[in-house]
């Protein structure tokens, strides 16, 4: 979470001499990360403050006057206020100021002007035209009036507007906490951080202790009942009457402000105040509304709703913490406070409420409602029970002194059970041995108490009592170690390659994915990465059936839906958004496909390797050789190719599957017509499919030696026709049987058309001849030639062409 | 006429044709009719065995002057030709060399493959071995076996993705794993130490704008052994960093809070354009950075509770624990000029066919 702080503000706990930058430098290596500076004076620069000391009408347009301004020197400036009045202070932007026409739009930078015939160097601004708008809003057609909108202060003219404010030696800073360490969410916090890093004086000091008087405390009648301890741990509460809720002086508004907190009223902002102070959310309500005098925390009931501050009802029930009156929820406990008892400017009596809630509660609930607020985002991180005490001392220090009033009942405070400070233990060594540096006893000490934890050294062991402020975050004496090491400063550990090397073996499917893709990209191919899950459309257009996949349950969209059990239908889609730059398109992608396991367990998840050839005509041809390329390069034999005809996916007549020992290798062929034309592709559209378990499976690197042949071979070609039906696998396994000296058959030619009968094709093979022992002589292979050839017509019927 | 003569004269005819001879044809025409087997130096020589004895000797040396003589004719008028033939056929052949060349079958490996190869191999050559586990996941490994009960609001920066599947007893619900680190977690169970092991995964998260991807890569690194520190990690991040982006880069650590690793940190790496100042030479403020370091990634020294899930003693064995986005690392490669992640996944070939 980033939270804004005031440099100014910060100082006022923690003694700083360094620029911000040196400040935000040093710091953001050892504690929170300090992302930006921005320098506030910098924001009016140029605008000055002026008094008005005459008013005249415009001579050419009515709704404009002009205006004698003191602002170091005398200006006639043209200004439409609709409140401007001699001797009011006002903010007067110099040229060269950046302002906000009407508060809308880009910061322009005011140039000198001429507005209906009379010159103007410069202007006198509403707030919104400066960005002061949410420290003092007004009407609109009106001009900031200094005067009444900082009451206190004195003004000179032409001193520039952010000295006046205060502003121009402040520069806030965003600071990224980490979710751990909510305490540091706070100007507090943040100072108990910048001194144990920077080694200097922390200057907070806690607000007295809540009094109050005899004769108040005779009539004192206000009660809180927490009915669940285990969701509250800690509630207290205390009221004070006669209280006047005017706005707030600058100097707090200034600080909500630079927070990003919008300013409301002197009751609301100074439970913010102590917030941004202390890190402990507060509320107040007005007493006067609270029916029976009486605080109750307790989980909703079925049928109760609440309207919060946000304006809005949020329906309650037993899952939710409450607070509440005799009568009905006042507030979401942690979240929001509700919108009938929240104080008012006529509000006179209030109560403060400062709280611990369990912080799972908490986040359930604001999930639950949809409900947010810095209150819950500070709670649902876990905060002390310790907190909330100094809260409310604070909360009433600052009501006494800006609103008035008296504190009218006794500090109401329920507590689940007596607060121990937790205590971790660490050995030295083991200190040194991770940080991987010897650390002196002492200094490691001297960080930790810098920190506010109590430190008991005794031999090797250090032991620390954990301060309140950091009872949910340190869970172990490994987290004492974070604390010295960072303090001790990451940058003095020197850096060390462990000795050593790896002792586990490669995974062979990822060597074998990796030797894959090297080979189609040798190949042409071009890798692609698709989402692993697909929209149900993109899967029915492929003909495949979403509803059998794994799903996801929160989907982001319904494009990333369904976990595929293919990379087909992905591919498709890539090759027809392709399709209208690239008319051949080869692709190829290994990804995890899933699919649902038997039992209760994680799905099959298995890796796939599939490719595209898209406009070529011989695409089955060219996904055939890549899978036999594929074959031929992993070592693996013997494969046998079986037609597939019957599948909805792949055209029967053009697509083959590769086993060996009974296992599917690959399949590969044409795209069905069918589906070719539901992604309307242009030409045809070829695929591989194979699932890489099994080739990983069979995949080798081991090689073997076969002798080159001593003896001279003899090579002869063999032509024939046959019937269309028989396969050229067929033909070359039979072949090999007929006879013994033959050692090679080589398709090389398949021919359909003029001169052979329409049932027929012809088939060309080269035959390669040879004896280990001697060279076999003429006669003998043409002897062979002819078995062959007598064989053939035999069994296949082939009609000999050569 | 002598044989003696005959032979002279012969050696007379056959200078004067070849001088005559027009082209290559006709000096082979001539080579044979006075040189082949049945030209007339041949023939002439038959005569030799009527010749006494005496004279053969004589006459025997004097033929193979002429034979010579004539073929070094032959080839000079070879030359003579020959050289002219060479150059025209050497005109004839040439070829505008400008033209591109004749490309073997060339793919592309997509961009995603290079960084994850470039970043197993740095790894390996530092014994990482590089693992891979389910993308569909149990909670108890995204999160329970790394300190993050359930609950727990560290848990929503994963903004994660769960399967409509059954909730099993022992493992959780069943999500898409939103970080390489749970692969981390099963390598921590599955093996002993000393480990050192590199997971580089698809995950998954609930985003998509200019810099998330619903579905994206990370690469998570560890090492456990005995007296595993700081120091290590300080020197694995170095190393990574020098031999990824270039000898001359840094890193530096910052705290941060990651529930799995205790301290926790976040890497920067010194900035590449400005050399880690933060100021240009022409003394304008670097845009690349903050300050001269870009934000890298995480890492930490693993929590005890994350050994103890795993089944190992954390009094016995430490470990060191780093990762972050391939897409993200990729990206901040110098001259990469990629600005947005979403590229990656579009498969637009004009974008994979520059690579």
């Amino acid at each position: 979470m980033n939270i804004l702080i005031s440099y100014d503000w910060l100082k006022e706990y923690v003694e700083l001499k360094e620029s911000p930058e040196t400040f935000a430098a040093r710091v953001s290596l050892s504690g929170p990360g300090i992302e930006r500076l921005y320098p506030q004076g910098a924001l009016l620069d140029k605008v000055v403050v002026g008094q008005i000391n005459e008013i005249k009408p415009h001579p050419n347009a009515e709704k404009l006057r002009l205006a004698t301004v003191n602002a170091g020197k005398k200006f006639t400036l043209v200004c439409g206020g609709s409140n401007l009045e001699v001797n009011q202070w006002v903010a007067v932007a110099l040229v060269g100021a950046k302002v906000r026409w009407h508060g809308e739009g880009e910061l322009i930078e005011l140039a000198p002007a001429e507005i209906r015939g009379v010159k103007s160097e410069g202007m006198i601004c509403g707030a919104n035209e400066i960005g002061l708008f949410d420290a003092f809003p007004h009407a609109e057609r009106e001009i900031l009036d200094l005067g009444k909108a900082i009451p206190e202060a004195k003004w000179k003219p032409g001193m520039p507007l952010a000295q006046a404010l205060g502003l121009s030696s402040d520069t806030v800073m965003d600071i990224e906490v980490t979710s751990n360490r909510p305490d540091a969410m706070s100007l507090v916090g943040l100072a108990r951080e910048a001194s144990a890093i920077l080694s200097r004086p922390f200057l907070w000091k806690p607000a007295p202790k809540i009094r109050i008087s005899p004769a108040a405390a005779a009539k004192s009648n206000f009660k809180i009942d927490v009915k669940d301890k285990k969701l509250c741990p800690r509630f207290t509460a205390v009221k004070i009457e006669g209280v006047s809720a005017g706005p707030s002086p600058w100097w707090m508004k200034r600080r909500l402000l630079s927070a990003g907190i919008r300013p409301i009223n002197a009751l609301v902002d100074i439970t913010n105040y102590v917030m941004l102070e202390l890190s402990e959310p507060m509320h107040v309500y007005d007493a006067e509304k609270l029916e029976g005098d009486r605080l109750v925390i307790r989980t909703a009931k079925p049928g109760e709703s609440i309207q919060a501050l946000d304006g809005k009802t949020y329906p309650l029930d037993e899952s939710v913490l409450v607070v509440a009156d005799v009568a009905k929820p006042v507030a979401v406990a942690g979240v929001m406070g509700g919108e009938i008892t929240g104080v008012t400017s006529g509000t006179t009596s209030v109560v403060f409420e400062a709280a611990t809630f369990d912080p799972v509660s908490v986040r359930r609930t604001a999930r639950a409602l949809n409900l947010y607020s810095d209150a819950q985002l500070r709670f649902e991180k876990g905060l002390s029970i310790e907190a909330p005490i100094y809260a409310l001392a604070r909360a009433v220090e600052l009501c006494l002194e800006l609103c008035g009033g008296s504190v009218s009942s006794f500090v109401q405070d329920s507590s689940k059970e007596k607060y121990v400070p937790k205590k971790e233990r660490i050995r030295f060594d083991e200190i040194s041995a991770l940080m991987g540096v010897p650390v002196a006893k002492k200094q490691a000490s001297d960080i930790l108490t810098r920190l506010g934890f109590n430190v008991h050294s005794a031999g090797r062991v250090l032991t620390a009592s954990v301060p309140w402020w950091r009872d949910h975050d340190i869970e172990s004496g490994r987290d004492l170690v974070e604390e010295i090491a960072r303090v001790f400063g990451y940058g003095q550990i020197p850096a060390r390659f462990p000795p050593g090397l790896a002792h586990q073996p490669p995974s062979q499917m990822i060597t074998w994915e990796e030797r894959l893709k090297t080979l189609a990209v040798g190949a042409g191919l071009t890798e692609v990465y698709s989402y692993s899950f697909t929209s149900a459309d993109l899967q029915r257009k492929a003909g495949f059936d979403p509803d059998r996949m794994l799903r996801v349950q929160n989907e982001l969209s319904s494009d990333f839906v369904y976990m595929r059990t293919s990379l087909l239908p992905s591919l498709l889609q890539i090759v027809s958004e392709n399709q209208e730059r690239f008319h051949q398109q080869e692709l190829f992608e290994i990804a995890h496909v899933y699919f649902h396991s038997e039992k209760t367990d994680l799905p099959d998840e298995r890796s796939q390797f599939s490719a595209v050839y898209c406009g070529y005509d011989d695409g089955w041809k060219r996904a055939k050789g890549f899978a036999e390329h594929l074959f031929q390069e992993f070592g693996i034999r013997h494969v046998e190719w079986r037609r597939l005809e019957d599948d909805l996916f792949w055209h029967p007549g053009r697509t083959a599957q590769a086993f060996v020992n009974g296992f599917l290798l690959a399949t590969v062929g044409e795209l069905h017509p069918r589906i070719a034309e539901a992604f309307k592709f242009e030409g045809k559209v070829a695929l591989i499919d194979s699932p890489l378990r099994e080739i990983a499976a069979l995949a080798t690197t081991k090689k073997t030696y076969e002798p080159i042949p001593p003896f001279p071979e003899a090579k002869r070609d063999l032509a024939f026709t046959v019937n269309r039906e028989i396969d050229v696998q067929q033909l070359t396994a039979a072949m090999k049987k007929m006879e013994p000296t033959l050692r090679q058959v080589d398709w090389f030619d398949t021919y359909k058309g003029e001169g052979i009968p329409a049932d027929k094709k012809s088939v060309a093979f080269h035959l390669t001849f040879g004896s280990p022992d001697r060279t076999l002589e003429t006669r003998e292979v043409d002897a062979s030639l002819e078995k062959m050839r007598a064989l053939l017509k035999d069994q296949f019927g082939a009609m000999i062409r050569v | 006429m002598e044989l003696a003569d005959k032979l002279q004269a012969l050696a007379l005819d056959a200078s004067e044709a070849l001088k005559k001879a027009a082209d290559m044809d006709a000096i082979t025409a001539l080579e044979v009719r006075f040189l082949g087997r049945k030209g007339e130096l041949t023939s002439l020589l038959r005569a030799l065995v009527e010749i006494p004895s005496e004279e053969r000797p004589k006459l025997g040396s004097l033929a193979n002057e002429v034979k010579i003589s004539i073929e070094q004719k032959i080839l000079e008028a070879r030359n003579r030709f020959g050289s002219a033939v060479l150059e025209a056929q050497l005109a004839s052949e040439r070829e505008d060399v400008t033209e591109p060349g004749i490309q073997p079958p060339s793919g592309h490996l997509h961009l995603l493959t290079q960084a994850i190869r470039e970043i197993t191999d740095i790894f390996a050559r530092a014994g990482f071995v590089r693992t891979r586990y389910p993308e569909v996941e149990w909670d108890w490994y995204a999160f329970e076996a790394l300190n993050m009960p359930a609950d727990h609001p560290a848990r929503d920066e994963w903004e994660t993705f769960f399967m409509d599947a059954p909730t099993s007893k022992k493992w959780g619900k069943m999500i898409l794993t939103p970080h390489a680190t749970s692969g981390t977690a099963r390598t921590l169970a599955e093996h002993k130490p000393p480990i050192r092991a590199i997971n580089i995964s698809k995950n998954y998260r609930r985003q998509i704008d200019i810099t998330h991807v619903p579905m994206f890569h990370q690469f998570d690194g560890v090492y456990v052994d005995t007296g595993v520190s700081i120091a290590h990690l300080r020197g694995v991040l170095d190393y990574f960093a020098r031999e990824f982006f270039g000898p001359d880069r840094k890193t530096r650590l910052r705290p941060f809070h990651f529930r799995f690793t205790e301290p926790s940190f976040e890497i920067d790496v010194s900035c590449g354009v400005c050399g880690g100042t933060g100021t240009l030479a022409t003394g304008e403020r670097c845009r690349t950075c903050k300050r001269g370091w870009l934000e890298l990634g995480g890492a930490g020294m693993l929590h005890p509770n994350v050994l103890a899930a795993a089944g190992l003693n954390p009094e016995q064995y430490s470990g060191l624990a780093f990762g972050w986005g391939v897409e993200r690392t990729y990206m901040m490669k110098e001259g990469m000029h990629l600005d947005d992640i979403r590229i990656l996944y579009k498969n637009d070939l004009r974008f994979l066919q520059q690579f």
